[in-house]
């Protein structure tokens, strides 16, 4: 009898905590508590992870220089051509200001201020797309901060701590990003399936849309800076029955094989 | 039980190291769950007093690194804390490919109510990692299983 009025005990205890974290609502995670447990998981995993990493580096940096002689000579006439090329897309570039100034086109992409990042950990679950990174508020990371790399959008911030900071890919089911088609200006919403497609929701049935065609940040909501690239369209399905088109995108980002990403700090000009 | 403890949370970490770094470094869309084997040594060895209030806080752990809705994750271990704890009367727990063929489904079950909560349509795609996933969360759960039992016979000494 008193075993079992232990386990009950226990039982409520467990299911009254459980509700408590639901309330607490959807991304609570950037609580003290779990702040603390990243914190502590980044320097368990520094340490692990430095005799192998000192060991690949020793691989790396002296028993894989065999053949960096034959390299260096074909890097270094790779880079005589491409001082070449420089100087060619200098002319172009100084010809496009002054054609721009002549046209007072307002340059709203101005330089974004980047923070780089490592990728630490992914989900633990399959269901959802979440990534650690390396570097958290100390280096300049906030939440709903953009994250990216040079191919394109990555995600957002949803929990910093000093030294991570949890990402939410574009991919997860709880991710939602204002969107535009390049070239028709179809404006719409870029959700995350779980799966490494995208869907553009909210665009209507005699919206025209193309396969192929490239989808951007539009700058609505304020988090993400226009222009950005997500993906290109990959699918459209048209159902005469439904107000909106199904269209699926395909991302630029490769989630599977991230490993460096961006984040972009605040002085970047977000508007639409 | 202090030491026992201690030792099962250092075991935790290096866990979510496997979970969440080692393996999705070697094919991203695979994840193994070592934890299940936990939650069955933890039934098998531990009494249910130690056991409930070690899958909570352990959980809780695993929530850090998860995009999952606060509470998901500690909610899905418990559940499964409390099914095995009914199973246990039913089936030899103690057997390694009971512990097999327990830690693959429950694996699988955990990954499929997660995306049935959330979204079904997240499992598109991923149905054959998910399946390599559950077979691997079993291979690994007798291991985990002697970990554990390994522990409490070197702290009850």
């Amino acid at each position: 009898m008193g075993r079992s009025n232990t386990r009950v005990i226990f039982l409520v205890a467990a299911v009254a905590l459980i509700l408590v974290l639901i309330s607490l609502g959807q991304y609570g995670s950037s609580s003290a508590g779990i702040s603390y447990v990243r914190e502590g998981y980044y320097v368990f995993e520094k340490v692990v992870t430095a005799p192998f990493t000192f060991m690949a580096n020793l691989w790396k940096d002296y028993v894989l220089l065999v053949d960096t002689h034959r390299d260096n000579k074909q890097l270094s006439k790779q880079v005589a051509e491409m001082r070449v090329q420089c100087m060619t897309l200098e002319e172009l570039r100084s010809e496009n200001e002054r054609l721009r100034a002549m046209l007072d086109f307002k340059d709203v992409h101005k330089a974004f201020k980047l923070y780089p990042a490592s990728l630490l950990t992914q989900d633990i679950t399959l269901v959802f797309k979440t990534a650690i990174i390396d570097r958290g508020s100390r280096s300049g990371f906030f939440i709903n901060m953009p994250v990216v790399n040079p191919l394109g959008v990555v995600g957002r911030v949803i929990a910093a701590s000093p030294h991570t900071s949890q990402v939410l890919l574009i991919t997860d089911p709880n991710s939602a990003i204002p969107a535009i088609i390049e070239s028709s200006r179809v404006k719409g919403i870029v959700k995350g399936t779980g799966s490494n497609i995208l869907s553009l929701e909210y665009v209507r049935m005699d919206d025209e849309v193309q396969v192929g065609d490239c989808v951007i940040t539009s700058g609505l909501l304020g988090i993400f800076p226009k222009g950005l690239k997500i993906g290109y369209v990959q699918e459209v399905r048209k159902d005469e029955r439904k107000i909106f088109a199904e269209v699926l995108v395909k991302p630029c980002v490769a989630m599977e094989k991230i490993e460096g990403v961006f984040g972009i700090g605040r002085d970047v000009a977000i508007t639409d | 039980m202090w030491r026992l403890q201690t030792s099962l949370f250092g075991i935790l970490f290096v866990i979510i190291l496997m979970e969440a770094t080692v393996i999705p470094s070697i094919w991203a869309p695979l994840r193994v769950d070592f934890f299940i084997g936990m939650i069955i040594a933890q039934i098998i060895y531990i009494p249910f007093s130690q056991g409930l209030p070690f899958v909570v806080l352990a959980t809780l752990i695993l929530q850090a690194f998860s995009g999952a809705r606060l509470g998901l994750i500690p909610l899905l271990y418990i559940a499964a804390f409390l099914a095995m704890d009914v199973i246990k009367n039913l089936v030899y727990l103690e057997n390694s490919y009971s512990q097999m063929v327990l830690g693959a489904c429950f694996a699988l079950a955990l990954s499929l109510i997660a995306a049935f909560l959330t979204d079904i349509a997240a499992l598109e795609g991923t149905v054959f990692p998910m399946i390599v996933g559950a077979v691997f969360s079993g291979l690994v759960s007798p291991a985990m299983v002697y970990i554990v039992c390994r522990l409490q016979i070197a702290y009850e000494q």
